[in-house]
């Protein structure tokens, strides 16, 4: 018999990183569940992505135990590092703090693709230039849809 | 030490864009909600000046209203350890809390009351490094357990003989949670606060123990080969099976040689041996 799920828990840690420090220990101890255990095998599952910030999707049972998936890390993060700056614009519309290239929008797109409901990687890619939009960093050049 | 508690309602295309920028100032993990995020930051190193640029930059964008708390440090962990199984590794130990009835049939018992710490025993590296302990002749022996935790393996060092254990952990809950335990299970030595450099331990020893991940054991590997005495063992476990290899490889290469490799529920443990 499948177990029963009481809920779902949704936190963004930095790979290789997990602590019981809040909202990691907060957040899953007060739903019972051991944080230590949750905290080893987060760390040795995202080894290889130290730092970076990845979407966790937490899977709680009414036995106490869990389940969990790790996502692609957020568009934004890598919109960041792609445009080479540390934060977004006050003013997207009016004042750019950088800018980024189609094929930077491909690749971050083409990672995002399985957390994304898109099909075509274009429609991704309309996504995460959405994002970038909104972070006042620019996409230089046409899109490639437009050439 | 306590934490300062963000709670950030936005709008929903802007929360990635916040826990981007907010990692980018120091904030390592977020729990998203229905309106935004959630963010908390140790109150001691806060950096307020660039958390009010960020929040200040998308307060209006992002429709923002934030409300500060503050969350003192308890032990989030208690649910789960009021109410746990004690764990058997074979008939050699019975691992269990204060809570739990003494169980005969076991060459030895270890007391834990964890307090958020790792190390009772029901994680299949815990469990591995204590069934690989018993096969070591720990008698009259100096051990060294690195990132001890809870202070399970130190324990257990003690009871199967060894002559002097020292312990260290990087998190100062451990240390403290650490120190208990070892008064529950009449170990004297008092476990040491910090990284293993901070920490510079003085060889050399006949056994090092570490339970801790893959890139931290193949970071400090070759300072526990330098504090090995000759013939002294090294055992290792906090990683997956499909990692023997990267570890075994840098092993070779300090002159330690694999003596025995175990793996239980894809996580693995190694025995290795100084020439």
């Amino acid at each position: 018999m499948a177990k029963e799920i009481t809920g779902y828990v949704k936190l963004q840690v930095k790979g290789g990183q997990a602590n019981p420090s809040p909202p990691v220990g907060p957040a899953l101890g007060s739903k019972g569940l051991n944080i230590m255990e949750f905290c080893k095998q987060f760390n040795a599952r995202t080894q290889d992505k130290m730092g970076t910030v990845l979407p966790v999707l937490i899977t709680v049972y009414s036995d106490k135990s869990f389940d969990f998936v790790v996502k692609t890390p957020p568009a934004a993060n890598m919109l960041l590092e792609a445009a080479k700056i540390k934060s977004g614009s006050a003013e997207p519309n009016r004042k750019k703090v950088g800018s980024v290239t189609w094929d930077q929008v491909r690749v971050i797109a083409e990672t995002k693709m399985p957390d994304l409901n898109a099909f075509k990687v274009e429609s991704a890619m309309k996504m995460v230039a959405g994002t970038a939009r909104s972070m006042g960093i620019t996409v230089s050049g046409k899109a490639p849809w437009e050439v | 030490m306590d934490y300062l508690e963000f709670k950030i309602k936005c709008l929903e295309e802007f929360r990635e864009i916040l826990i981007a920028e907010l990692a980018e100032i120091g904030f390592d993990s977020f729990l998203e909600t229905e309106e935004g995020i959630d963010a908390y930051a140790p109150e001691a190193d806060f950096n307020r000046e660039s958390f009010e640029q960020i929040i200040e930059n998308y307060r209006d964008q992002a429709q923002l209203t934030l409300t500060e708390g503050l969350m003192p440090k308890v032990n989030w962990n208690e649910e789960w350890e009021k109410n746990y199984d004690p764990i058997a590794v074979d008939d050699l130990v019975y691992v269990r809390a204060s809570f739990h009835e003494p169980q005969p049939g076991f060459r030895y018992e270890i007391v834990i009351n964890p307090k958020m710490s790792f190390g009772t025993g029901h994680h299949a590296t815990t469990f591995q490094m204590l069934r690989l302990q018993g096969e070591i002749d720990h008698q009259g022996k100096r051990v060294l357990d690195v990132g001890s935790g809870t202070g399970i393996l130190a324990i257990m060092a003690h009871l199967l003989g060894a002559n002097q254990v020292e312990a260290f952990d990087i998190d100062d809950w451990c240390v403290e949670n650490g120190n208990e335990n070892f008064d529950l299970n009449g170990l004297k030595t008092r476990m040491g606060l910090g990284t293993i450099r901070q920490v510079n331990p003085q060889g050399p020893y006949e056994i090092i123990l570490a339970n801790i991940n893959k890139n931290v054991l193949l970071d400090e590997m070759k300072i526990y080969a330098d504090l090995l005495a000759e013939n002294g063992y090294l055992l290792l476990s906090g990683f997956y099976t499909e990692d023997i290899d990267d570890l075994v490889n840098l092993a070779k290469t300090l002159g330690l040689e694999l003596k025995k490799s175990s793996s239980k529920d894809n996580w693995a443990a190694l025995i290795l041996q100084k020439d």
